[in-house]
């Protein structure tokens, strides 16, 4: 060998040790949610939009709604690989995939760990979402992959309670029980990322699981990014801050947002409802005409235009579009201001009357009070808002202190539990099985019972058409628009599906995602 | 020096109760109910009624009372009722920048307020006076969500020479400092334009003086006079209200904390009260009062330090 040879050499050599081997590091992707903080993250305690977005990204229920989509007829296998229900539709057995790791070396899952995460979502004392398990006879493990599941009777989606949503998801039996109460600030499931820590008022930072059964994350971790002031939420999000932006479903906020440069905004469902509520077993509610007068006095297209069609769109029916069971025709009644004078002049208000009404100051509901009060005043119906901070709103409403109730929500997208959250008797406020039927409306309570236990998907549908002509009908309930969910990202962020739907309120972050 | 320190704690035993006392009151007066907040608007009254009693809410006000009472004196303020987390973590977490903050912001407000009053005092009615008026009339009338927000415009998107959220890593001095720049400057301005009002007055007051017209005619320096013997007579007025606002600025920068993206004592503070976290807001009230005594004391002793008579009384 020369000496050119060995000079060569020695500086390949010396080249090689000074290249510095280039590590594939992967980029957390930062999200920013209008918030203060975090509430519980155990999930089955997960009832703010805040708290929801996070734990979706954390854990994982038996089936799962098909990333980017909200609609029932697309739920999949997640933890579990196979299922099969009995002839009648109580007997319900699940299998679960093998080799399933907890984050944080909490070992495999088994069917013991689902029969306890299902029994404590069904229990009242660890759950916020019991109810829905109110069919449940017993849960129990058949083997280690094997979990049976016996109903009372029927429910309209077995499956929809067990998806990546509410009561369905799935945690770790050792954490919950090695941890007691701090489960709730250091919670253990098997979605792809795991929480690492929450700083108070400032971020809940996830890093990746690197276990996750579906495979290795794309990204390092997430920034979840408390920031409650739009400005410096929008703000932050221009100077590049932030990789994904919680927006407001308003038409100026997504018009701005759309002409930002590399910026897209995604508009998905599901679309929150807003109706308003009539006692109608109150003056001046209990005449039906006065109620007419209210739904007559009503402008839908108004209040698209106000809010912006890109965002929002006209509620058809008591039950937000898209549910299982919804009707685009429950007869609802038309914008016309002259019958409604004349309705109002027939039940003895020949000059009009004023409703005090109890309101919440929440801005974006307070906004829309205004509008309704606008459009009301046309019609000669005066509405003396008492405007209370928010939890004074949820809590006096409750109290049926309010004759006329203006509530935005949005629930499982099957029609039976719309409808009897809202219009059950079983839910009417201030009887101890109350939940939010704010109209004390009781008239379609046997098509509702009716459906939830049929077994023909055609019947099912016809009981809970029938359930919404009788509300709409009878007036116990006005819907008025429907608002979507609105992000604003940058275009280097790939969820890695089309996000049409999220039933966590937020996009899904999954194993797909990543950073370009 | 120690005796009025210990007088001083002392006569803040009967103030701490009387506020673990109405802070108990007031937050379980408000209406709203932490198990809504807690279940979400899905939750029946019986399961709301089951959190309830979990969370001991279900107990005699009076067994509620003495179990908080009892806590706090042993300096166990409980888990949050909302988050489950340990209260004196929540607050460890958030002081040091709520304390970053309202020091950084002060030492602002007096440097920039304290010259520039005693420079319009020294020149009443004229140019400079009026200029200094007018700028702290400015200062006073725009809220912080509007100077934070055009700052973060100007220094945080178009020069982009700060960032937009000024949470900063706490065991990085440069990165704390860094972020404090446009908030402390933000709620800084603001306080020199009250420093400013109050030193101007104070020192006008002072230079009427009859030892400032005897200081003159003995010929004693301008600098002297002004610094000196002016400056020092018009000290407790100022003193008192730079210590007024370090206690307002402790738990009331929360308009600051939100349009900065920085946690803090006042965000947890509004927060816990729109969730009703009563164990919350109870911890936290107690531990902010606390530290209003810490700070009327040092006040108090500044006093002593400026006016020696204080000290004799």
């Amino acid at each position: 060998m020369g000496i050119f040879s060995i000079r060569a050499a020695a500086l390949a050599a010396a080249l090689a040790i000074a290249t510095p081997v280039v590590a594939q590091t992967l980029p957390t992707l930062r999200v920013a949610m209008a918030a203060q903080d975090v509430g519980r993250l155990d999930p089955h305690f997960a009832v703010s939009t805040i708290d929801r977005v996070v734990v979706a990204w954390m854990f994982s229920g038996l089936v799962r709604f098909k990333p980017g989509s909200i609609d029932p007829a697309e739920i999949e296998p997640d933890l579990a690989q196979s299922w099969e229900r009995s002839e009648d539709g109580l007997a319900w057995t699940f299998h679960l995939r093998p080799n399933v790791a907890f984050q944080g070396g909490f070992g495999i899952l088994t069917a013991d760990d689902v029969v306890f995460s299902l029994r404590k979502s069904a229990n009242a004392a660890t759950s916020a979402f019991a109810a829905d398990f109110a069919a449940f006879e017993t849960i129990e493990a058949i083997d280690p992959l094997t979990v049976r599941i016996k109903l009372r009777n029927p429910v309209p989606s077995l499956l929809g309670i067990l998806t990546n949503y509410a009561g369905g998801y799935i945690v770790s039996r050792r954490a919950v029980e090695e941890r007691g109460a701090a489960f709730v600030r250091s919670p253990i499931g098997t979605g792809p990322f795991m929480l690492d820590h929450v700083t108070p008022n400032q971020s809940a930072e996830l890093v990746a699981h690197e276990g996750y059964f579906r495979g290795k994350p794309q990204l390092a971790g997430i920034s979840y990014r408390f920031i409650p002031s739009d400005a410096s939420r929008d703000l932050a999000f221009q100077a590049g801050e932030l990789d994904v932006n919680y927006g407001r479903a308003d038409q100026t906020w997504v018009t701005r947002t759309r002409q930002l440069p590399n910026t897209t905004v995604d508009v998905f469902e599901p679309g929150e409802l807003t109706q308003i509520s009539l006692n109608i077993t109150r003056p001046p509610f209990n005449d039906i005409r006065v109620r007419q007068a209210v739904a007559h006095a009503v402008n839908r297209p108004e209040f698209v235009r106000w809010r912006g069609a890109d965002v929002s769109r006209e509620g058809q029916s008591v039950i937000p579009r898209g549910y299982l069971g919804f009707i685009n025709d429950p007869g609802l009644l038309p914008h016309n201001i002259d019958r409604a004078k004349a309705l109002l002049a027939e039940a003895g208000y020949p000059n009009g009357l004023t409703i005090k009404v109890v309101h919440t100051q929440l801005p974006e509901m307070l906004s829309g009070m205004q509008v309704l009060q606008q459009q009301l005043r046309r019609a000669g119906i005066t509405l003396d808002l008492s405007i209370v901070e928010h939890a004074t709103f949820h809590q006096q409403i409750r109290q049926d202190l309010s004759p006329m109730v203006y509530y935005s929500a949005a629930r499982f997208p099957v029609a039976d539990i719309y409808l009897t959250q809202f219009f059950h008797s079983r839910s009417i406020v201030q009887t101890p099985t109350a939940v939010t039927n704010f109209s004390h409306c009781n008239l379609a309570d046997a098509q509702i019972d009716a459906a939830r236990v049929a077994t023909d998907l055609a019947e099912q549908r016809r009981l809970w058409a029938e359930a919404q002509r009788l509300i709409a009908q009878a007036v116990c309930g006005v819907p008025i628009i429907e608002t979507l969910l609105v992000y604003g990202r940058h275009n280097n962020v790939d969820y890695g599906y089309t996000l049409n739907g999220s039933m966590s309120l937020g996009p899904l972050i999954t194993e797909r995602t990543r950073l370009n | 020096m120690l005796g009025f320190v210990v007088r001083r704690l002392l006569a803040a035993i009967p103030t701490l109760f009387a506020v673990l006392t109405l802070v108990f009151v007031i937050v379980r007066i408000v209406p709203g109910d932490p198990a809504l907040v807690i279940l979400g608007d899905q939750a029946t009254p019986e399961a709301a009624a089951a959190v309830r009693e979990r969370l001991g809410l279900d107990r005699p006000m009076l067994v509620q009372y003495l179990d908080f009472v009892g806590s706090a004196l042993t300096g166990d303020f409980g888990n949050s009722l909302v988050t489950n987390r340990p209260i004196l973590d929540e607050v460890a977490a958030v002081l040091p920048h709520t304390i970053d903050l309202t020091l950084a912001s002060m030492l602002i407000g007096v440097v920039v307020g304290v010259p520039v009053g005693i420079w319009a005092a020294l020149n009443r009615n004229g140019f400079v006076d009026v200029m200094a008026r007018l700028l702290s009339l400015i200062g006073l009338s725009f809220p912080i969500f509007v100077s934070g927000i055009f700052l973060l415009l100007a220094f945080g998107l178009h020069w982009r020479l700060f960032p937009v959220i000024g949470s900063a890593d706490l065991n990085d001095p440069l990165d704390r400092l860094y972020k404090l720049v446009l908030p402390a400057t933000a709620l800084g301005l603001l306080m020199a334009a009250y420093i400013t009002r109050v030193t101007r007055s104070a020192m006008l007051q002072a230079l009427g003086e009859d030892y400032m017209r005897t200081a003159r005619a003995k010929g004693v320096p301008r600098r002297r006079i002004v610094w000196v013997h002016g400056l020092r007579n018009a000290a407790i007025p100022i003193v008192t209200v730079v210590g007024l606002y370090v206690g307002i600025l402790l738990g009331n920068s929360v308009l600051t904390e939100i349009v900065f993206n920085r946690p803090g004592l006042g965000k947890i503070i509004v927060g816990a009260l729109n969730q009703r976290d009563y164990t919350m807001l109870q911890g936290l009230l107690v531990i902010y009062c606390f530290l209003i005594v810490i700070v009327n004391l040092v006040t108090d002793l500044l006093y002593g330090v400026i006016d020696p008579r204080v000290k004799a009384v």
